[in-house]
C-alpha cells in the first residue's frame, strides 16, 4: 500500500469538504450580519497567487524525481529485453527477434545492481508494471509496437517480483503475467 | 422569452440523459460485482460492458452541458434550434450504433480504443468499422453543435469581446459576461479536439480500408487518442461551470457575477492549459520527448488555477457569511464543486509524474475522474436539470425528497469513491475483469463499490422519476 499518497489526498481533502462546510454554515447561521466578504476581490487576487506558488514549489521539487531522471548519468550493468504480445511476456538476456521471438525461461538479476529493461510489443499496447514480492507496485512502464521504452531500476530487496501488464491489451488482459527473481 | 421549440428541445435532452445514465451507471455496478465475483461475467462481456459504459457516460455527460449551456444561451443570443436538434439526432443514431457496435458485433477495445487495440478486439469482423463510425457520427454532430453556437456568438460580440480582451486595458466600455467567455474558450476547445478526432478517424480508417498497405504510428495515435479523449472529458466539466457561472448567483438570490481582468486572463490561459494537459496520459512512454512530458505537468497543475482558483474562490465569497436562498439546485452546484475539487486533488496527485510512476493503470485513475465526474459534473447538470424543469412548472417542489436525493449521492458517491482511492493506494490495477487472488483487497473493496454506487444509484433514480415527470410535461404542452 502506498500509504502516503493516500494520506495526502485524505489531508488535502478533509482541508478542503472543511473550508467548503464552514463557508456553508455561515450562510446557515442566524446570528450572520449578511455582511459578506470584505475586499473580495482583492482576496481572491491573492488566493490565486498564493495557489500558483504552492503548485510551482510542489512542480520544482517532484519534477525532478521523474523517473527519466533516475540513474540517467549511469550505466546499467544488466539488460533485459521484454517483447509484450497478447497475452504474454517474452523476456530475455539478449535481443529478441521479433519475427521469431523467444525468451529466456528464467530471468535473474542481483540485488542493488543496476537493470535496464527494454521494453515493446509486437502486437498491441501493453503495461509493464513491477510488482515488489508483497505486490505493492514499484516501477512501470508501456510496451508499445514500434517502440522500445527503457526502464532503469535498482532492486534493493531478493525475492520473487512479478509483471502484470496495466494497459488494457484485450479479453485475457487479467492474465497477462510474467516474474522475475532478485538474488 | 425562450422559446418553446428550446424548452422542448432541452427537455426530450434532460430524458435522454438520464435513461442512459441509469442504464450506464447499471453496466458499471454489474462490472463491480463481477469482480467481487458476486455476479460472473466472461471477460468478453465484461469489457464489452466497459467500453459501452465508458463511451456512453462521456457521451451523455457532455451532451447534457451543452444542452444546459444552449438553453442559457438563448439569454444572450440566439442559437440555432436545427443545430441542436440535428446533435440530437447524431447523438442518438451515434450511441445505437455504438450499442450495436458492442453489444452485437461484441467490439471491446475499450472507451479510449487505442490503436491497433479496435483492429484485433471483436468477435464480428464488421463490429471495428460500426463502432469507428459511431465515433465519426457523434463527432460530426457535435461539431455542427458547437460551431453553431461559436457562429452564433460572435454575431454579437467581436472576437476581443467574446475572448474578454478588453479587460486588459483600462476601463472597458463593453461588458462580456462570463458565461459567454467560459462557453467560448470551452467551445474553441472542443472544436479543437473533435478536429484531432477527425485525423484520428481519418488514419485508422486508411489503415482498416488499405488492409495493412498503410500502417500507423502508434504514439502519435496514442498522443492524438488522448488530445481527443482527455480534452472532450475535461471540457464537459467546464460545460458545467459555465452554467454555475450565470445560474448560482440568480438561484441564490445575490447579483450576477462580473468579468474582471484576472478572470479574463485566467480563462484565456486555461484554453492553452487544458489542450496541453492531455500529455498527462504518456507519462510512462519513456520514448516521449521529456519536454512534453515536464509540460504535461506543468499544464495540469495550472488548468487548476483559473478553474479551481476562480470558481471555487467566487463561490465561497457569494456564499460566506451571507444569507443564502437554498434549494436543491444551488445545493447540487455547491457540492458539484466541492467533489469537483476533491477529484481534482486526486488528478493532480496523479498527473505528478513521480507519482504517475505507481499509479498509472490503477484503480487511482478510476477513483478520480469518477469523483469529479459522478460527484461533479453530473450533480452540475442535475443542478441545471432540476433548475430547468422547475423553471415551467407552475407547482414548486414540496422539498420533502430533497435531504433524501441528496444523502443517497453523497453517501453513495463517498462510499463507491473510497473503495477506488484505497484500491488505487493498494496497487490495484484498473480495467481488470477479475483479480488476482495476490491482492486480497481488490474483490472486497469491489464489493463495497458496486453495493455504494447502488445507494447512489437510488438517489440518480429518485431525480430521474422527479425531474423526468416534469420535462415529459414540458414536451408535450400546447403552449410555450
Amino acid at each position: 500500500m502506498h500509504y502516503s499518497i493516500l494520506v495526502l489526498f485524505l489531508i488535502l481533502a478533509v482541508i478542503s469538504i472543511s473550508v467548503f462546510v464552514y463557508v456553508f454554515l455561515t450562510s446557515k447561521s442566524n446570528d450572520n450580519q449578511s455582511t459578506g466578504m470584505a475586499n473580495a476581490l482583492q482576496k481572491r487576487f491573492w488566493f490565486i497567487l498564493i495557489l500558483l506558488v504552492i503548485l510551482c514549489i510542489f512542480a520544482s521539487v517532484t519534477i525532478p524525481k521523474s523517473p527519466y531522471y533516475q540513474f540517467a548519468d549511469k550505466q546499467p550493468s544488466k539488460v533485459i529485453h521484454v517483447a509484450a504480445q497478447q497475452f504474454n511476456f517474452i523476456m530475455s538476456n539478449n535481443a529478441i527477434d521479433p519475427k521469431s521471438p523467444v525468451g529466456d525461461a528464467y530471468i535473474t538479476v542481483d540485488a542493488n545492481e543496476l537493470v535496464e529493461f527494454r521494453v515493446t510489443s509486437l502486437d498491441v499496447n501493453h503495461g509493464f508494471a513491477i510488482y515488489d514480492p508483497a505486490f505493492k507496485l514499484i516501477a512501470q512502464t508501456q510496451a508499445m509496437p514500434g517502440y522500445i521504452n527503457r526502464l532503469r531500476y535498482q532492486f534493493k530487496e531478493p525475492g520473487l517480483y512479478h509483471i502484470l501488464c496495466l494497459e488494457y491489451c484485450g479479453m485475457a488482459h487479467q492474465v497477462m503475467r510474467s516474474y522475475f527473481t532478485v538474488k | 422569452m425562450i422559446a418553446s421549440r428550446l424548452k422542448k428541445i432541452t427537455s426530450l435532452w434532460v430524458v435522454i440523459v438520464l435513461l442512459l445514465f441509469v442504464i450506464s451507471i447499471i453496466l458499471g455496478i454489474l462490472m463491480r460485482l463481477n469482480q467481487g465475483d458476486v455476479i460472473q461475467l466472461s471477460p468478453v462481456t465484461f469489457y464489452t460492458d466497459m467500453t459501452v459504459h465508458g463511451l456512453t457516460m462521456i457521451s451523455i455527460w457532455y451532451v447534457a452541458g451543452m444542452a444546459a449551456v444552449n438553453f442559457i444561451m438563448e439569454r444572450y443570443v440566439t442559437t440555432s434550434k436545427p443545430a441542436n436538434i440535428i446533435a440530437l439526432v447524431f447523438t442518438l443514431i451515434g450511441v445505437l450504433m455504438l450499442w450495436a457496435s458492442t453489444f452485437i458485433g461484441k467490439f471491446h477495445a475499450g472507451w479510449t480504443f487505442l490503436y491497433p487495440l479496435p483492429f484485433k478486439e471483436m468477435l464480428k469482423a464488421w463490429a471495428t468499422p460500426l463502432f469507428l463510425f459511431s465515433i465519426a457520427v457523434l463527432g460530426v454532430g457535435w461539431l455542427i453543435w458547437c460551431v453553431s453556437l461559436i457562429a452564433g456568438m460572435l454575431k454579437k460580440y467581436s472576437l476581443a469581446q467574446v475572448f474578454a480582451w478588453q479587460y486588459f486595458r483600462k476601463g472597458p466600455k463593453t461588458e462580456t459576461p462570463p458565461f459567454i467567455l467560459i462557453s467560448m474558450i470551452t467551445l474553441v476547445g472542443i472544436v479543437t479536439c473533435l478536429l484531432a478526432a477527425v485525423i484520428l478517424l481519418v488514419l485508422l480508417f486508411a489503415e482498416y480500408f488499405s488492409k495493412g498497405a498503410f500502417v500507423n504510428d502508434a504514439l502519435l495515435i496514442k498522443n492524438l487518442t488522448y488530445f481527443f479523449g482527455h480534452t472532450i472529458a475535461n471540457e464537459m466539466l467546464y460545460l458545467g461551470l459555465a452554467v454555475i457561472y450565470e445560474l448560482f448567483a440568480e438561484i441564490s438570490g445575490k447579483p450576477k457575477w462580473k468579468t474582471t481582468w484576472y478572470v479574463a486572463l485566467a480563462w484565456n490561459c486555461t484554453l492553452f492549459f487544458i489542450l496541453t494537459a492531455f500529455f498527462h496520459h504518456l507519462y510512462m512512454d519513456f520514448v516521449q520527448p521529456e519536454g512534453l512530458q515536464i509540460l504535461g505537468q506543468l499544464a495540469s497543475y495550472l488548468a487548476s488555477l483559473p478553474a479551481a482558483g476562480v470558481t471555487v474562490f467566487s463561490i465561497v465569497v457569494a456564499i460566506y457569511r451571507t444569507k443564502i436562498n437554498w434549494t436543491l439546485a444551488n445545493l447540487l452546484f455547491f457540492i458539484g464543486v466541492m467533489g469537483w475539487v476533491v477529484g481534482g486533488l486526486g488528478a493532480v496527485i496523479d498527473a505528478t509524474i513521480s507519482n504517475n510512476f505507481v499509479l498509472h493503470n490503477t484503480l487511482w485513475v478510476p477513483a478520480h475522474f469518477h469523483t469529479y465526474n459522478a460527484m461533479g459534473n453530473v450533480l452540475f447538470s442535475l443542478g441545471f436539470f432540476y433548475w430547468f424543469s422547475f423553471q415551467f412548472s407552475n407547482k414548486m417542489d414540496d422539498n420533502k425528497l430533497s435531504a433524501l436525493k441528496l444523502f443517497f449521492l453523497v453517501f453513495g458517491g463517498i462510499g463507491f469513491l473510497a473503495a477506488f482511492y484505497i484500491g488505487g493506494a493498494d496497487s490495484i490495477p484498473r480495467r481488470y475483469s477479475n483479480y488476482p487472488d495476490e491482492f486480497p483487497l481488490a474483490k472486497t473493496l469491489a464489493i463495497i463499490g458496486g453495493s455504494f454506487a447502488t445507494i447512489y444509484l437510488i438517489g440518480i433514480l429518485l431525480f430521474f422519476v422527479n425531474i423526468s415527470k416534469r420535462c415529459v410535461k414540458i414536451l408535450f404542452s400546447r403552449s410555450s
